[in-house]
């Protein structure tokens, strides 16, 4: 009696155990976006930059434009056939089934915004869960009397040499204290010469 | 006698069989579906760090910590070398974009000791990097807004106000003013100042010999 009370309590135990795994396992929920590509690959895609793409480029059937600006601003001025899916909102059920639709039809997804740095975030993040087909429009949208205007833009251009500027800037404050001294002794020329006052008879 | 045999006998196989049950289940376990390029923190937690202001800071704020040498702050230059050697920030580190997920870098971005500071030309290439550094859930990244370009226009040559604009205005212009030159700008009439601070120090120096005065008759 006392092995039959042993098995009795093993084979309870056995059995909580596989209710708990089996409760486990039906309520393990998929996570609803998952990346496609690692970190690693990522980044080997980034550094070679056929992601951006100009406005020249885009007068092709096999193009989406997605605008990712918010609604007010999609609704002042848009670029033609362009849908509007705001960047907070691009995890989306309804966005995501967009974005699914496209890659399955070989539609390239085209991101802009008012300028390509608004669009980084949205496009790596599609990029990292695989939507692949998607690429930057380069430009930079500015408004004159409520009309948008679209220009191309460029990116991660040197503005400046600093190194020049700073040694120019010393050079020039070197050189233009000189012509103040120069100038200095110059007001000093005038000659101002003094009459010999004859000498008065001192005391 | 048989009978409890045989009951026995059925017990000690059912104890086997939920073993073997409990043992495909483990098995099963190692052929969940593996999500190795799942790495990271999960793209709706990215997407809503990436909202976050803490993302940017100014060139402003930035200057500022320079110049009280806060030893806080880690900046990372990720432009190519070449472009590192021309110029850069004082007391940066160079780690180019296409080096950011080598070995040698995590030390420098997996830390929370520093707040990085990540910056380049302007900030698309060092959004991508945050980006990244972000994914794998490092903390404390920061990038310079703008970045170089940026720190060119505000603090190395910041624009004069014009005569309408705010007090406001001509109060940051004098302390960018005040930060170009921290960074070895130098400005005509500073110069000045400078020079003549120059010459105080002499005239103190001097010493003064009382000449000895001729006895003087009189008159």
């Amino acid at each position: 009696m006392k092995e039959l009370e042993k098995t009795k309590r093993i084979s309870i135990a056995a059995v909580l155990t596989i209710l708990i795994i089996l409760i486990g396992l039906l309520s393990y929920k998929r996570p609803k976006h998952i990346y496609a590509l690692n970190t690693k690959s990522t980044l080997e895609n980034m550094t070679g930059a056929d992601y951006l793409i100009t406005l020249e480029q885009i007068n092709n059937p096999d193009l989406m434009l997605v605008d990712i600006r918010n609604q007010y601003d999609y609704d002042k001025g848009h670029l033609e056939n362009a849908v509007n899916i705001y960047a907070p909102e691009i995890l989306n059920d309804v966005h995501s089934e967009i974005f699914k639709e496209l890659k399955e039809n070989n539609k390239t997804i085209i991101l802009y915004g008012n300028n390509p740095h608004q669009v980084i975030v949205p496009y790596m993040l599609l990029f990292q869960l695989g939507y692949t087909n998607t690429k930057i429009l380069t430009i930079s949208v500015s408004y004159d009397q409520n009309k948008m205007i679209t220009q191309n833009a460029k990116l991660e251009n040197t503005d400046a040499d600093i190194n020049a500027f700073i040694e120019e800037s010393i050079k020039k404050a070197a050189a233009k204290p000189k012509p103040i001294i120069k100038s200095i002794p110059k007001k000093v020329i005038p000659i101002v010469k003094k009459k010999k006052i004859p000498v008065e008879g001192g005391c | 006698m048989s009978k409890s045999y045989q009951f026995k006998r059925f017990l000690t196989r059912r104890y086997q069989i939920l073993a073997a049950i409990l043992f495909l289940l483990a098995a099963g376990l190692l052929l969940l579906p593996k999500y190795e390029k799942h790495e990271g923190i999960s793209p709706e937690e990215l997407l809503s760090n990436s909202i976050s202001p803490e993302r940017y800071i100014t060139t402003d704020v930035l200057a500022d910590r320079i110049i009280n040498q806060d030893p806080s702050y880690l900046l990372i230059d990720i432009r190519p070398e070449e472009e590192f050697k021309e110029y850069t920030l004082p007391n940066a580190i160079n780690i180019p974009l296409k080096k950011i997920m080598d070995e040698e870098s995590i030390p420098y971005l997996n830390q929370t000791q520093y707040d990085v500071v990540l910056f380049s030309n302007d900030h698309f290439y060092a959004d991508q990097a945050w980006i990244m550094c972000n994914r794998l859930g490092y903390k404390n990244m920061h990038v310079l807004k703008g970045g170089l370009n940026n720190w060119f226009h505000t603090i190395i040559n910041p624009a004069k106000p014009g005569e309408d604009m705010p007090a406001t205005a001509f109060e940051l212009y004098s302390t960018r003013k005040a930060a170009s030159m921290f960074f070895g700008v130098a400005y005509p009439e500073e110069v000045k100042q400078i020079v003549v601070k120059k010459v105080i120090p002499k005239k103190v120096i001097t010493i003064k010999k009382k000449k000895k005065m001729p006895v003087e008759g009189g008159c």
